[in-house]
């Protein structure tokens, strides 16, 4: 996939079950109690972080993945 | 989300949300075409829907939310160290705030010097179905995510 296709597919246009169906892969995520990856996050005055950098501040941290819609 | 938020917080239990992808675009927030676009989103939930604990927004190809699973509206707990702890497919915040307690509760035996070792379960949590709420939201989003889901689920 190209990476405009996978813009497109990730960032679809229509909730119709051929476009999000193939997004839900809860049983292929990172197993518990194994160090999960970690990525490049922003904050909302767009400077660059890390998830690992947020999860350094508490002894635990709650993520919420989701969006406005 | 919020208040658990509040609630953990003095005992070293942070919380973000992390802004992916629209689920349910609609006229009004459509599906997501440039970062700056998803910053702005990623503003009105703090604006619009009063989210007040830090909001991350992952990259334009969701590449952390992909390399978790994907779900619309999942949450995780993370431990210091980055590992996952507690992963759900769907968000609820009193779910969320079971496993917190007893986080607390075991940091508390260790401290008590109770020897404690990690070991995997699985369960089933249910939460309440807020269908009125929902569409609430949907047509926020605009009648083409209303249109949408009735079509997707019809």
């Amino acid at each position: 996939m190209t990476t405009d296709d996978l813009l497109a597919s990730y960032n679809y246009d229509a909730f119709v079950p051929e476009k999000f169906g193939p997004w839900m892969r809860f049983h292929e995520s990172p197993p518990l109690w194994e160090r999960a990856p970690d990525f490049p996050l922003w904050h909302l005055d767009g400077s660059e972080t890390r998830l690992s950098a947020i999860f350094a501040q508490n002894q635990y941290t709650v993520v919420e993945f989701g969006s406005f819609t | 989300m919020n208040a658990i938020a509040a609630q953990y917080a003095a005992q070293k239990i942070g919380s973000i949300f992390l802004y992916t992808h629209e689920a349910h675009p609609g006229e009004h927030y459509p599906h997501i075409t440039s970062f700056a676009q998803k910053l702005r989103h990623a503003q009105a939930l703090r604006t619009i829907y009063g989210v007040n604990r830090p909001i991350l927004v992952d990259a334009l190809d969701g590449a952390c939310h992909r390399a978790y699973g994907s779900m619309p509206n999942m949450t995780w707990i993370f431990t210091r160290a980055g590992l996952p702890i507690y992963k759900s497919d769907w968000t609820d915040s009193d779910s969320v705030a079971n496993m917190l307690d007893y986080l607390v509760t075991i940091r508390q035996r260790r401290r008590d010097g109770e020897r404690v070792a990690p070991f995997h379960v699985e369960r089933i949590d249910f939460r309440t179905k807020d269908q009125d709420g929902f569409y609430v939201g949907l047509t926020r989003n605009g009648s083409k995510a209303v249109r949408e889901f009735d079509e997707a689920f019809e």
